[in-house]
């Protein structure tokens, strides 16, 4: 009888962050131009003690402004994605759940599209310009998620299989909609809308936005961690959960908008990539077991961690092209997601 | 009471806190680059203000040494203005002229490496609005890095659109010169055309799905300046059309880009063997024109395309003419209209499953 | 026998002290409900006020065919559904007004578990009914991990403590269900057909448990069950049902009368009167 400690959790964490560290300085040294890892850390040293002037301006860009807050992006992306599908897993009862079944990420891709649509004809500063594509995006996601939450609804209460039907019947009416718009509009600024969909981290999004991201993120994580033990309870059942102490219509709401929060951020600034929702907590459980105490945070550091390895072949594989982040995510996760079925199976 | 497992929680607790507002502090603290600009820092730099093809203002370096080209029609108007020793990098695609293809690469048109691309230190880089991504445009902004926008709509803007880029790169006697060239050419291309009915073409982009160009398009405009007219009549700038619609319209000629001849005979020859497309008289009497693939680039060797499809469309028009103009590059081989009908010495790419509806 | 005792007083429930003495902890007070899909139509299912009371260590019995509101009964005592008219108080405080928290420190039901998704191992799972005793956060105490010990051990399945429970039996899973809900040292222990699944030694096995609990540690136990004979032989007091009706509550000999029980169950049936003076029902011999 071993149960979960606060030393256990936080051996598991610190490993899991070192892991991460590591896959970030690979991830700074890799890239269509190459750097030394001495000089990298000289230079970071410079950076920390405010001689950056000394630096060459090109260098500072790449790693600075280019490099460094693609992969914060990818950390803050792919943990939002993976609490957001763990999360999802115990609302919705159903392992196969990820953080795009209740149709998040078509309504994301609607907004954006329409923000485009709607662009040219405001005439806006361009740094509000810049803003019009996430907060749209945003929008979309918002208004799904609302949508689907009325029509998820049984009798008042949230419903894991009737919300789950309706999440899936949107988003097919989203992508209906975003197929007719994709066939009929035409121009330069909507072809950007092809890779957003398939999930990229190469357009920077305006400062403010990764600021939003990064505070969502440790704001909605953190409301659902506080859930952490009603969730391992609500998996054994609702009605068991409820006997046992859980607020079960609390917990469900509350985990609800937040796991959407988490991913309509994460949807905003970077498009739909897939998998890592939906197999990075799966992987988590396998290793580290299936309490929520210990797989939110895990699932977090694992989404980071996957994210940036899969956005560092993004655009090392083809360099100097680079391929959409969603396209690695989802080589490495098929058949990641076949090994672990057939584990389950066996 | 508390107890000791209290007071422990209660540390734990505020371990927990304080981690939180670590992380807190780190995401939202700013970049960590010093809020130096990343000019190079040897002279002062001098800037020009223009306004580009897109609207955008634009701060342009004086002068323009380095360029990187986002765009295989932009590469080819800076070799065409002298200008390529300026050029330090363009994509993947730029392939003309051959001298291009040794150019440092920075990726594809729509996903070139940001980082490549800040390597390369580039004064300016140009980009145009009907390939290049806006998003690609507000990044290197973001980098503080210049970047030039052109958006021709039709051959003449292309002439004028080539000039106005020799006025910002510093060159303008070089734009004018080959403005007028092409001016000329085409001024020539009109007397001879000057009477003569206009051909119908179906200009084919892709054959399956059938993909034509809208009659906004360039493309629809330098048909019409080699004496023929697009038989689509679409808003849209690369419309998809049904067969049934091109056999009821029964274009004269069907038009073919590519990069030289043997392609294009080979796209006619796998099109005619599809279910419905002997329905075209073009088809079965075998009148297709080849031309080279500049006409699909807004760049001044478009000219010497348009002048190559008169002459498959019009031979009549160019018999006997003693003073053949120079052209600005040679173009491929003419491919003559008509062909012996016994020429086919290919196999087929599809079978011909169904039989045709009409 | 003395860690017995101990692991006695460890399951004891907590808080509303001043409950030794027979006095009466649970009253079911007219308690009605209905319930309709549409809020316009008929109501499809009523039940009509029952009341009932029970004190600590006793065994009551809900007992009636099918579908005649006996689940509604124990959902109702339960605090899980807001009755319609009337009310259950346990101790003084009306069960379904009382947050989840102390709900599920003073209540447990054992019922039929829904298919884990994630299959733990047993003793994870008896530690999910220490959950009322938390705080936000909190990760299990010395003390939390000795009551599960001893739940598993009240229960006879201390063996089963690193097994996974989608690979015991069905009595074992019955047994590690049970033992969650002693975890969760409650004053009221509902059980929803506990012996449906079980063959007639596991039943047998199950209410001398039960029996035996209540006693030991004071619980108030309600069973909900259609087995005549088992509840003829432990329970305390019995409810009849029919079609959301209670037909008669007392112990079980004033209960267990031959015209009744005909009626209810719409079979012939006999009533003897064992030696201990507890009723067993049969069917009637062939003539």
């Amino acid at each position: 009888m071993r149960p979960l400690t606060l030393g256990r959790l936080l051996t598991h964490c610190a490993l899991l962050s070192a892991v991460l560290f590591v896959v970030v300085v690979i991830a700074l040294k890799l890239g269509a131009v190459p750097v030394s890892l001495y000089g990298l850390g000289h230079d970071l040293l410079r950076v920390l003690f405010r001689q950056a002037s000394q630096l060459s301006s090109e260098y500072q860009l790449i790693i600075f402004d280019i490099r460094l807050p693609r992969i914060l992006l990818a950390i803050f992306v792919g943990a939002s994605l993976s609490v957001a599908g763990a999360s999802f897993q115990a609302l919705l009862r159903n392992p196969l759940a990820d953080p795009y079944v209740l149709g998040v990420s078509s309504g994301a891709a609607v907004g954006a599209i329409i923000a485009l649509i709607v662009e040219p004809h405001l005439s806006l500063a361009p740094a509000v310009a810049a803003l019009l594509t996430p907060v749209g995006a945003f929008l979309g996601a918002a208004l799904t998620v609302t949508a689907v939450y009325f029509l998820g609804l049984r009798r008042g209460q949230i419903d894991s299989a009737t919300l789950l039907l309706a999440g899936i019947i949107s988003a097919s009416f989203l992508q209906a909609i975003i197929m007719f718009f994709m066939s009929t509009l035409t121009g330069g600024n909507y072809r950007g809308i092809a890779f957003w969909m398939m999930g990229e981290l190469q357009t920077p999004p305006p400062r403010i936005v990764s600021l939003i991201l990064r505070i969502g993120f440790f704001l909605a994580a953190g409301v659902i961690y506080t859930t952490a033990s009603d969730l391992n309870l609500l998996l054994a059942g609702e009605n068991e959960a409820m006997h046992l102490g859980v607020d079960v219509r609390r917990v469900r709401l509350v985990v609800y908008i937040a796991a959407s929060l988490l991913t309509g951020l994460a949807v905003s600034v970077s498009g739909a990539i897939g998998y890592v929702g939906l197999l990075v907590p799966h992987v988590m459980r396998l290793l580290f077991g299936s309490d929520h105490r210990i797989l939110l945070p895990t699932a977090a550091f694992g989404g980071a961690i996957a994210v940036v390895v899969a956005d560092t072949l993004a655009r090392t594989v083809v360099s100097p092209a680079e391929l959409p982040v969603g396209a690695m995510t989802a080589i490495a996760g098929a058949p990641l997601f076949l090994y672990l079925m057939r584990r389950r199976l066996a | 009471m508390p107890t000791a497992t209290d007071t422990r929680k209660t540390i734990r607790a505020v371990n927990a806190v304080t981690v939180l507002l670590l992380c807190a502090a780190i995401a939202s603290c700013p970049s960590l680059r010093a809020q130096t600009p990343p000019a190079n820092s040897t002279a002062s730099p001098l800037y020009k203000e223009v306004i580009d093809e897109a609207g955008r203002t634009v701060r342009v370096p004086q002068p323009v040494q380095r360029i990187v080209s986002l765009a295989p029609s932009l590469t080819e108007t800076i070799y065409a203005l002298g200008l390529q020793d300026r050029l330090v990098g363009d994509t993947d695609y730029c392939d003309y002229p051959p001298d291009a293809q040794k150019k440092t690469k920075v990726g594809g048109a729509i996903n070139p490496s940001l980082e490549q691309i800040v390597a390369l230190r580039p004064d300016l880089v140009l980009v145009t609005k009907s390939l290049n991504l806006i998003e690609t445009v507000n990044a290197l902004d973001h980098l503080g890095i210049s970047s030039y926008g052109t958006d021709p709509h039709n051959v003449r803007e292309i002439i004028s659109s080539t000039e106005r880029l020799a006025g910002v790169l510093g060159v303008p006697e070089a734009g004018t010169a080959i403005g007028a060239d092409l001016e000329r050419h085409l001024a020539d291309l009109q007397q001879r055309l000057n009477g003569l009915p206009s051909r119908r073409v179906l200009f084919i982009v892709w054959s399956d799905p059938l993909i034509s160009v809208g009659k906004h398009t360039f493309i629809a405009d330098a048909m019409r300046l080699a004496g023929a007219s697009s038989i689509v009549d679409s808003e849209q700038d690369w419309p998809q059309m049904s067969l049934e619609e091109v056999v009821r319209l029964q274009p004269d000629f069907l038009v073919f880009a590519a990069s030289h001849s043997e392609a294009g005979q080979n796209d006619f020859d796998v099109l005619a063997e599809r279910p419905g497309w002997r329905g075209l008289d073009a088809v079965r009497n075998r009148r297709f024109a080849v031309i080279s693939d500049a006409v699909n680039r807004p760049a001044p060797r478009i000219v010497s395309a348009i002048e190559d499809l008169a002459h498959q469309l019009h031979p009549e028009a160019f018999a006997a003419h003693p003073d053949d103009e120079k052209k600005i590059a040679p173009p491929p081989p003419p491919q003559t209209s008509v062909r012996p009908l016994n020429s086919a010495s290919h196999v087929p790419a599809l079978s011909e499953v169904c039989t045709c509806a009409l | 026998m003395s860690s017995y005792a101990r692991s006695a007083s460890a399951l004891r429930p907590s808080g509303d002290a001043g409950d030794f003495n027979s006095d009466v902890r649970l009253s079911v007070e007219q308690v009605s409900y209905a319930y309709s899909a549409n809020p316009t139509q008929a109501p499809l299912f009523t039940l009509e006020a029952t009341s009932f009371q029970a004190r600590p260590g006793e065994i009551v019995a809900i007992l009636g065919p099918n579908a005649c509101g006996k689940s509604t009964l124990l959902k109702l005592i339960a605090g899980a559904l807001h009755p319609l008219s009337g009310r259950v108080l346990l101790n003084g405080f009306i069960t379904h007004t009382l947050p989840h928290r102390a709900r599920g420190q003073r209540i447990a039901m054992v019922q039929q578990e829904s298919p884990l998704l994630f299959p733990s191992r047993a003793w994870e799972f008896v530690l999910q009914g220490r959950h009322p005793y938390g705080r936000t956060l909190r990760f299990e105490s010395e003390e939390d991990i000795t009551i599960v010990r001893n739940a598993l051990a009240q229960v006879g399945a201390e063996h089963l403590s690193d097994r996974f429970m989608d690979q015991i039996s069905g009595g074992e899973k019955q047994r590690v269900i049970l033992a969650r809900a002693l975890a969760q040292q409650p004053l009221l222990l509902l059980l929803d057909e506990p012996t449906l699944h079980l063959d007639i030694g596991a039943q047998v096995d199950l209410l001398e448990t039960l029996r035996r609990l209540a006693a030991a540690n004071r619980y108030t136990v309600v069973v909900v069950t259609h087995e005549l004979n088992l509840a003829g032989q432990y329970a305390d007091q019995v409810a009849l049902l029919q079609k959301g009706k209670c037909l008669r509550v007392g112990p079980p000999a004033t209960v267990f009368q031959r015209e009744l029980l005909e009626q209810v169950f719409q079979t012939p049936l006999t009533v003897e009167l064992g030696s201990s003076g507890r009723p067993r029902v049969s069917m009637p011999s062939e003539k």
